[in-house]
């Protein structure tokens, strides 16, 4: 059994993790670099060690001071977050050897998840869908040739090694082929240490669907329904939702049994999230695997009212799954935006600094993951996630709605300091993404438009938006399974226009 | 430039087949003596672990990139975490000479075995560069050595006791200066 957690990580998922554990009885101890010596999971932990300075390379990235800070403090088990060392396999070892619990898959399965190509040809061998194209490392021009002939333009060329949304080219034509494989493979090289790429079918006008799944030491498994990750910049996600609205019932659950499927055949354990594409009639194809709990979760607890990191620790202490597949309901629409310290308007540039002001939103199903409080500094050494807003409605248009109350309440300010914030609320009028028919190239198609309006935004701060011309019933269909909750304000008070007046802004 | 690391054998930390031939092993060895050699900087520690061929190098601080690649905000007090104080410095009016911090998570060790004479005692001077304890971590030996000269003031961990990164271990006082 797991008595004292170490967190391996910082920012808000240390204290979404320090938090799981607080509920579950289990000690904390949060590691922290010099920059972080202040930071909100210090404060909630039990313990914490200080364990190196703020470079990651050198504090949250360092093996040896994580592992050091854990025997030294008699945790008997490491949760890696995501991001840092969350999918190196090695460290998962060394905590094995170390009689540490390492939250997460086996080193094995993560090794092997870990390289997109292996994934590839194990999940096909596993009977899931791909994408023609091949599942072995390409080696040459002239090979890469041979399988361009075979799966067709365009395509995309890939990492093996990569992730991140990195270390991806897609080629439109035959003549772009040999330029493209060959920065490629030079990019693979220089970021992620190895060269070897792999073809396979590009597909245009598709949606990034992934299936949060599950999976007990005992080889039981489910999955958790699935969320639609579409609007991404440059393959970073920045809005996330679930579920999956375009696809039929019948065609989500086929892509959770077939996830569930998929990872049972290669011994996973722990969440996990199999990604997708699905193209316009539905048939989706194998992407890649995450084999860690994600920055999308909370998208998926809201839903199903599963905790999903709680679920991951107790599976790693050997606890067999309580759920079973007919447990688990995903009820309503949830929507998370990512809430960066970045400057749309300067190409997405870190803009970080004193948070002078932090007022977080707050009310009726609505969600605030931060690991920072007001007065803290958004630190220029790591990743720009300021916090995550999460709400969840009865249906999508209402979560829009809610959503975008919870950004105009959210605020922050300082030094420097921007945000995605009224990208988001530009997100939230865009037609095709209330019509819930934008692409995963989307955002990078319309971006001008969108930071227009973001800036439109930003620029005439009113605290809501003229409130609604009472065209509302019209865009409110009666929910007749929504859960009645006499607690709840009608919703007509929100100041979110409804969809006519969303158009019209744009 | 010096090779510290040499001095400590690495040993394989994680489970991995490591027996390799007996024949191997001197080609590995002068393999590592060349790459610490060749590598720019003033190392920490170099670590090697076969199983995956992993090869970890670790710069004494000093060798830091200079150039990050964002600006530190103009917030931040201090962006170079070695020299970072105590939020409530020492009396500035006190000329306290220089600390002696961890540069890692691990257990310190006054003396170089057990029941030895320790490295230091208070009131013996030490030089730049003089071993001052001993930090394990992951089964490795890593010496401290002090920065500067001065004279052990206070040791502040006892023998076998646990450090985090930057913990001062020792102050010292200025050189020839008896207070």
């Amino acid at each position: 059994m797991i008595g004292r957690v170490l967190v391996a990580n910082r920012g808000e998922i240390a204290v979404r993790v320090a938090r799981a554990c607080r509920e579950l009885g289990i000690e904390v101890v949060a590691v922290y670099s010099t920059s972080d010596r202040n930071s909100a999971v210090v404060d909630l932990a039990d313990e914490a060690v200080h364990i190196g300075p703020a470079a990651a390379r050198r504090s949250y990235l360092n093996v040896a001071n994580i592992v050091e800070a854990a025997l030294r403090t008699g945790a008997d088990a490491i949760h890696p977050g995501y991001g840092f060392l969350s999918e190196d396999p090695d460290f998962a070892e060394i905590c094995a050897s170390e009689g540490l619990t390492f939250i997460g898959p086996p080193p094995a399965v993560m090794q092997q998840m870990g390289n997109k190509a292996t994934a590839r040809r194990l999940m096909a061998e596993a009977g899931l869908p791909l994408l023609p194209g091949v599942v072995e490392p390409v080696g040459s021009v002239d090979e890469a040739r041979g399988v361009a002939a075979r799966i067709g333009y365009p395509l995309i060329i890939k990492a093996a090694a990569g992730g991140g949304g990195r270390g991806m080219t897609v080629v439109r034509e035959a003549e772009d082929l040999a330029d493209a494989f060959t920065a490629t493979r030079a990019t693979a090289r220089a970021v992620f240490r190895d060269p070897a790429v792999y073809l396979e079918r590009h597909l245009t006008g598709a949606r990034h669907v992934e299936v949060q799944i599950l999976c007990d030491t005992h080889g039981n498994g489910v999955s958790l329904g699935e969320r639609d990750c579409s609007l991404q910049r440059r393959h970073q996600k920045l809005l996330e939702e679930g579920p999956a609205g375009h696809l039929t019932p019948e065609q989500r659950a086929e892509l959770g049994r077939l996830a569930v499927h998929g990872a049972l055949s290669v011994g996973y354990t722990g969440a996990g999230t199999m990604e997708f594409l699905v193209d316009g009639s539905g048939s989706a194809y194998f992407m890649e695997m995450n084999a860690r709990i994600q920055v999308e979760h909370p998208v998926t607890e809201l839903l199903t009212g599963v905790d999903l990191v709680r679920e991951q620790i107790l599976v790693s202490a050997g606890r067999r799954l309580q759920l079973r597949q007919s447990d688990i309901v995903p009820r309503g629409a949830a929507i998370e935006c990512r809430i960066n310290a970045e400057d749309p308007a300067r190409g997405f540039a870190p803009a970080p600094g004193r948070l002078d002001v932090l007022q977080v939103p707050d009310g009726p199903w609505t969600r605030f993951d931060t690991g920072y409080r007001q007065g803290d500094t958004v630190s220029p050494d790591y990743d720009s996630l300021l916090g995550k807003l999460v709400v969840w409605a009865p249906d999508r248009e209402q979560a829009i709605r809610r959503m975008d109350r919870a950004l105009a309440e959210l605020r922050v300010e300082g030094p420097g300091v921007h945000t995605t914030i009224a990208l988001h609320r530009a997100l939230l009028r865009d037609p095709d993404v209330t019509a819930d028919r934008h692409d995963v190239q989307f955002l990078d198609r319309q971006l001008p438009e969108v930071l227009a309006r973001a800036a439109a935004i930003a620029d005439a701060p009113t605290p809501g938006l003229p409130a609604s011309r009472g065209s509302l019933s019209l865009v409110q269909p009666p929910v007749a399974d929504a859960q009645p909750d006499p607690a709840t304000p009608p919703e007509g008070t929100t100041p979110c226009p409804t969809r006519p007046s969303l158009s019209a802004t744009s | 430039m010096t090779v510290s690391a040499s001095e400590f054998p690495p040993r394989t930390i994680a489970a991995t087949p490591a027996t390799g031939p007996d024949d191997e092993a001197p080609d590995l060895h002068d393999e590592v003596l060349a790459l610490a050699r060749s590598l720019p900087g003033e190392l920490r520690r170099l670590t090697v672990r076969s199983g995956d061929r992993a090869i970890e190098v670790e710069w004494a601080a000093e060798a830091r990139p200079a150039g990050s690649p964002v600006p530190p905000p103009p917030a931040q007090g201090t962006p170079d975490g070695r020299d970072i104080q105590p939020a409530t410095p020492a009396d500035p009016a006190v000329e306290v000479a220089a600390t002696v911090r961890s540069p890692l998570v691990g257990t310190f060790y006054a003396a170089p075995s057990p029941g030895a004479d320790p490295f230091v005692r208070v009131g013996d001077e030490v030089e730049p560069g003089q071993t001052v304890g001993i930090v394990e971590a992951m089964k490795l030996m890593n010496p401290i050595v002090a920065d500067e000269a001065g004279v052990v003031a206070e040791v502040l961990v006892g023998d076998a006791e646990s450090v985090e990164y930057d913990q001062v271990i020792m102050r010292l006082r200025p050189p020839g200066r008896s207070r």
